[in-house]
């Protein structure tokens, strides 16, 4: 691995770029020379960068992204290659933090972008066109979004101009100050306020909502994104972004449909619906100037009541840092796994910030309705039934991102053993640290045995299995014990017919499933039943009483022979039921069982250890002396 | 040397070293323990908090796990905190060997020999960088493959694992097990390494399909016995291959016995629906992750036969590009492959930095154990199946075997040795000493070698020799393995198959030695005797050529079975005293 050294550069130039707080001509002319010195390490400065941009306060987002600016006009590929792979999350992460005056400067540079270098002989723009063209068209939708928004709350604020009452927590906010509004007090979550004040830009849902939605135009739309949709999965069928984004849609559908929603929640939907077309809704989107009022850093107002959260703020892309942040936060308090130190080469961009909501158990765009009051709970409604194979989906939120691969697949509800997986078999692929599939072989089954700590799922079946380890292990001891008195040996291997014939009997397989795996030859009963009647033998019980003990059925006694096999006297054609033991053909007569359920009762069948190797011999052997001649018995 | 501690005389560390209190390690997540623990010696481990794995086997809360003769870590994917103690030093089982093995034996490995690491390790020490993630991902990405083929009802993904020795080839390939069946599947696991066994002694190449959880204690766990084992026994086809080297003869004994190996399987997976959909993980033999002349051809051969369809390549740069120049995107030669576009996939993946060269000292101590505890049972008080037991005297769980020990006639046996191997072996194989000779006086007791034949001559097709271009892998020939006997014995297979009928007298170098009894009747030609699997093991005591016998060791009582043996000359070769 030549990874050392890469390491190495990368953590210098963390920390340098750690130094970088201002817009510092030289120091951002510095990290350019140090990146251009260390091309060979580009890969993990293009990590480095990209994670400092993602941490960093917002403050300092523009300066470290101006270093990324500088790099991929001075030095060029192939940062250009390995920075443009996670530019548009890089990119719109930042854009969505950081204050208006800012975002002009952002708009400025990522117009350079789209230009060659200047005084170069190259003519090719900075960043590939497709790179620039997914930011550009992004910050469209998000500009028109937000001037719809904008409309409907001047209208609704010329209705409640004359209820005054500001509501406390506001004056927190420094945006505020230029953008103080009013807001009816009454109709809002009780936790309102204090996450909202971070986002001056939110629709604020009111009951006197009177703007009519049009149903039918609505399904309409939803109904193209489908089909939209439909396309791009039957195209690219193993990308999960695609496959969430057709589910998330078909889901919204089903809730239209079956749902009676508000005209306010319609409203809402339909603006999400057509920020989410594949055309600006408003032909007048190019003009929009650049979004006026959003400004604060959300990611610094971790929302105290995610669930309290407005649809539109859980819809937008502005607040999809604080969103993430949230659903981290309630799903699963402990922090991030250790993704930092092991954070593969292959840069993740914007997706890191994810792999806590490894226990999502649903689209949190349904959880978010459903948080809101806009859904009836899970049971109410079949239509939000929880979706097992459901990732957080906020990518299908952010238009135009395509190639998003979640680098945490939120694991199934507890108890499906199917849990689907999709990861590809490649060496990029297995460098993404994925903890919420190690939750799969840990957490998701959490009923665990004492003894040898094996897992089962915490359900009524991994009970029951469960149940019948437990079993195993306490019949498995017992024969220990028993064993302990007289001479162990090993067995003679299996030769190339039995080990094919044989099936591995698990440990957690009662009579039922070793009786379905019927054509065992690993286990006793299995073969047995395919042979004919079955030779079932016990061993002859050391206890005198016992021994003297007569078939409780026939009152006949038992006769102990000594096998060859097994080195020790036996008692043939005995099966031992509880505390007694019976001749196996009285039992079965007695018991109408026939002989594979019978075979199953004894411990050979059920603990698939050795005995029943010999077992099997046994049947064999006890009818020819020469227990080597194979006579051959075709299956039933 | 990574063994430090291993040249100290013995006396002197045995006298002074006084058993230390408990040491707790705390690991944090995504760290891991890894200790070496000196054969002789044991390392009791308790785990007492989080969780934690043994090459992906998880260990209980609160047992006991005791190690001995290993070089092992322990990872945590949550963090956890360990309590290690020192164990007993195993005289008993142990001492018959190392008090008369020393005299010939490595001197190195003369005693047991303490380490100065937390509960007497030779070394010990906690490693935060790992490579699990990537191990982990593979078994997720093999996971989803699994998924679709039981959707789409094509196999399971075929895995090969291949890289240079003490690559950790063996601990990924538990680790991809032991996650494979904590998801409830079932692989099977193909060992076709002869310096180390599987469920068996070295020499064997072996296949075993794994439901239950990997012993944490014993390496893979243990093959069948006559009386309970607390975790579940494993069942494996076991073949004997008497070379420590794939490629000796240029793979002329390796290909066949390989071939006959990957028909079984293949055989298997056609029947076991949960095999099927699980598919193979084939560890490989480190000689091959050099690339000396011979190693790709033999790769080449195993792709082919086992149908490989996901190649991964540890702690070797080169040998991953060999592999990926002449594998990546290939279709693979599965029969079904050219129907559903199966194609292989080349992986290369970090090596371990926990992995540490195991030297020849060690290595045979490796195998000593591995042999004795195929006769014995595991030397090691066990302290975790003791607290399993419902008895309380714990030195009585452990699981002591009872090997039988008899005198055989010369006459009785029918040996095959690998022909140049011995230097007093110059006369040539002659086809006619192979008709004159009778298996002695048992001849009568077994009247099975006549009929044999007969009833074993149902349509089957013999697996093709030694010729390098077998069917491969197609599950729609009916193959029935069990027919050792096959019914037009081709000649010019013989001529090739290095292997040779020794004539009694057996020279007494045979003593103290292992002899593979095959499951082909002693008339069996050469090549039926190479492709045959095994029974089992005898251990050569000593041999009296004046009388014309042998006193043996057989793993249990009754009559030997008049089957063919193989002589294990060179390998696993002599081990000296395991009966006194």
């Amino acid at each position: 691995m030549s990874g050392l050294a890469s390491d190495e550069v990368a953590e210098d130039y963390k920390n340098s770029l750690e130094d970088l707080t201002t817009n510092d001509r030289f120091q951002i002319s510095n990290l350019t020379v140090i990146a251009k010195e260390n091309t060979e390490h580009a890969m993990a400065i293009s990590r480095v960068l990209e994670n400092h941009i993602r941490t960093t306060p917002p403050m300092q987002k523009l300066p470290a992204l101006y270093v990324v600016d500088s790099i991929v006009k001075n030095v060029g590929t192939p940062y250009t290659l390995f920075l443009g792979r996670n530019m548009y999350q890089t990119f719109m992460n930042a854009y969505t933090l950081v204050d208006s005056q800012t975002r002009r400067k952002l708009d400025e540079m990522l117009k350079t972008w789209k230009e060659p270098v200047p005084g170069s002989l190259d003519t090719r723009p900075v960043f590939p066109p497709e790179i620039t063209r997914g930011i550009e068209s992004a910050l469209i939708k998000a500009r028109t979004a937000a001037l719809q928004q904008q409309q409907a709350r001047s209208q609704q604020e010329i209705r409640t101009r004359s209820r005054v009452a500001t509501p406390p927590g506001w004056t927190n906010s420094p945006t505020m100050l230029q953008n103080a509004r009013q807001y009816p007090p009454n109709g809002q979550a009780p936790g309102y306020q204090s996450t909202e004040n971070s986002y001056p830009l939110r629709f604020t849902p009111t009951p006197q909502q009177s703007q009519e939605v049009d149903l039918a135009a609505l399904n309409r739309d939803i109904e193209s994104l489908i089909t939209a949709a439909r396309g791009e999965f039957t195209n690219n069928p193993l990308d999960p972004s695609v496959q969430q984004r057709l589910k998330a849609l078909l889901d919204l559908q089903g809730i239209l449909q079956r749902q009676e929603l508000t005209q306010e929640q319609l409203r809402l939907v339909r603006n999400q619906v057509s920020a989410l077309g594949p055309k600006p809704v408003l032909p007048t989107a190019q003009a929009v100037p650049p979004i006026p009022a959003v400004s604060t850093p959300s990611m610094a107002a971790t929302p105290a009541q995610p669930l309290s959260q407005p649809l539109q703020q859980l819809l937008n892309p502005g607040t999809l840092a604080g969103l993430i942040k949230a659903t981290a936060a309630r799903q699963q308090p402990t922090p991030p796994p250790q993704a930092a130190n092991i954070l593969p080469q292959m840069p993740t961009g914007n997706s890191t910030p994810l792999p806590a909501t490894a226990s999502t158990p649903e689209n949190p765009l349904i959880a978010a309705l459903r948080a809101r009051g806009l859904l009836p709970g899970a049971a109410a409604s079949p239509s939000t039934a929880p979706t097992p194979n459901m990732a957080p989906a906020f990518p299908f939120i952010v238009p135009g991102q395509v190639r998003y691969t979640p680098p945490v697949q939120a694991p199934q509800a507890m108890g499906t053993s199917e849990s689907s997986m999709d990861v590809q078999m490649n060496t990029a692929s297995i460098k993404i640290p994925r903890p919420g599939l190690i939750a799969s072989l840990y957490e998701a089954k959490s009923n665990r045995c004492g003894t040898c700590g094996r897992r089962f799922f915490a359900t009524e079946e991994g009970k029951e299995k469960k149940a019948r380890h437990l079993d195993w292990h306490f019949k498995t001891n017992q024969r220990m014990a028993e064993a302990a008195k007289r001479a162990q040996n090993r067995s003679w291997y299996v030769d190339e017919r039995d080990w094919i014939k044989s099936r591995e009997v698990g440990d957690d397989q009662g009579l039922a499933d070793a009786e379905a795996s019927g054509d065992s030859a690993a286990g006793a009963d299995g073969s047995s039943a395919k042979r004919g009647p079955p030779k079932q033998w016990i061993h002859a019980p050391n206890d005198a009483t016992l021994r003297n003990t007569p078939c409780p059925i026939c009152q006949e006694k038992f006769e102990s022979t000594w096998s060859e096999e097994v080195q020790d006297w036996i008692w043939q054609d005995a099966v031992k039921v509880g505390n007694r033991v019976y001749h196996a053909s009285c039992y079965s007569e007695v018991t109408k069982d026939g002989p594979g359920p019978a075979g199953g009762n004894t411990p050979i069948g059920r603990t698939g250890t050795p005995d029943s190797v010999l077992g099997k011999r046994k049947t064999e052997g006890t009818d020819s002396p020469g227990h080597h001649v194979r006579v051959k018995m075709e299956p039933v | 040397m990574s063994l430090p501690g291993l040249d100290l005389a013995q006396s002197s560390v045995e006298t002074e070293f006084n058993p230390a209190p408990p040491t707790q390690v705390s690991l944090t997540r995504g760290s891991e323990w890894r200790f070496e623990v000196a054969h002789g010696t044991t390392v009791r481990v308790k785990l007492l908090a989080g969780t934690a794995e043994l090459f992906g086997t998880e260990l209980a809360a609160s047992q006991t796990y005791t190690f001995s003769g290993t070089k092992a870590a322990i990872y945590t994917w949550h963090g956890c905190t360990l309590e290690i103690s020192a164990g007993d030093t195993i005289d008993g089982a142990n001492g018959g060997a190392t008090a008369t093995g020393t005299g010939t034996g490595v001197p190195g490995l003369a005693g047991p020999t303490r380490g100065y690491g937390a509960g007497g390790c030779q070394s010990e020490y906690v490693a935060e960088e790992t490579p699990m993630v990537e191990y982990a991902n593979v078994h997720f990405a093999l996971e989803t493959l699994r998924q679709e083929s039981k959707a789409t009802g094509k196999d399971g993904p075929r895995v090969l694992i291949v890289g240079p020795e003490n690559a950790g080839k063996t601990s990924l390939a538990k680790i991809l097990t032991a996650y494979a069946t904590k998801m409830e599947r079932q692989p099977i696991v193909v060992n076709l390494d002869p310096t180390e066994g599987m469920l068996s002694v070295p020499g064997t190449l072996t296949a075993t399909a794994f439901r239950t959880m990997i012993d944490v204690e014993e390496g893979w766990g243990n093959s069948p016995m006559s009386g309970p084992s607390p975790v579940p026994v494993k069942l494996p086809l076991v073949y004997f291959y008497p070379s420590q080297n794939p490629l000796e003869n240029e793979g002329a004994l390796y290909r066949p016995v390989l071939s006959r190996l990957a028909l079984s399987v293949t055989g298997r997976m056609a029947e076991d629906e949960d095999a099927r959909e699980t598919g193979i993980i084939v560890d490989t033999p480190g000689v091959l992750g050099h690339g000396k002349p011979g190693s790709l051809e033999l790769i080449n051969h195993i792709v082919t036969e086992f149908s490989i369809t996901t190649i991964l390549v540890l702690g070797s740069e080169r040998l991953y590009s060999s592999m990926l120049k002449s594998y990546d995107n290939k279709p693979t030669s599965s029969a079904s492959a050219a129907a559903s576009d199966e194609r292989i996939s080349v992986i290369k993946l970090p090596k371990s930095g926990g992995c540490v060269d195991r030297d020849a000292a060690f290595m045979k101590g490796v195998r000593e154990s591995a042999i004795r505890s195929y006769f014995f049972g595991n030397p090691i008080p066990s302290t975790a199946s003791a607290a399993l037991s419902l008895s309380s005297a714990s030195s009585t769980t452990n699981i002591t075997l009872s090997p039988h020990a008899q005198q055989l006639d010369f006459n009785s046996m029918a040996v095959y040795n690998v022909a140049g191997a011995e230097d007093e072996d110059e006369d040539d194989y002659d086809p006619s000493q192979l008709e004159s000779f009778l298996p002695g006086g048992g001849v009568n007791d077994y009247p099975e070698s006549q009929p044999q034949p007969q009833e074993e001559s149902t349509p089957t097709p013999v697996l093709p020799g030694t010729t390098p271009t077998p069917a491969p892998a197609s599950a729609s020939i009916p193959y029935d393995p069990a027919s050792t006997t096959t019914t037009n014995p081709s000649p010019s297979n013989e001529n090739e198959t290095p292997l040779k009928k020794l004539p009694p007298p057996f020279p007494t170098t045979m003593a103290n030695s292992l002899l593979a009894i095959t499951h082909a009747p002693p008339t069996a030609s050469p090549s039926e005797v190479r492709d045959a699997s095994i029974m089992g093991f005898l251990y050569v005591a000593d041999v009296d050529v004046e009388k014309g016998k042998m006193r043996v060791l057989a793993p249990m009582g009754g009559r030997v079975p008049p089957r063919a043996a193989v002589w294990g000359r060179r390998w696993p070769g002599e081990v000296v005293g395991l009966v006194g």
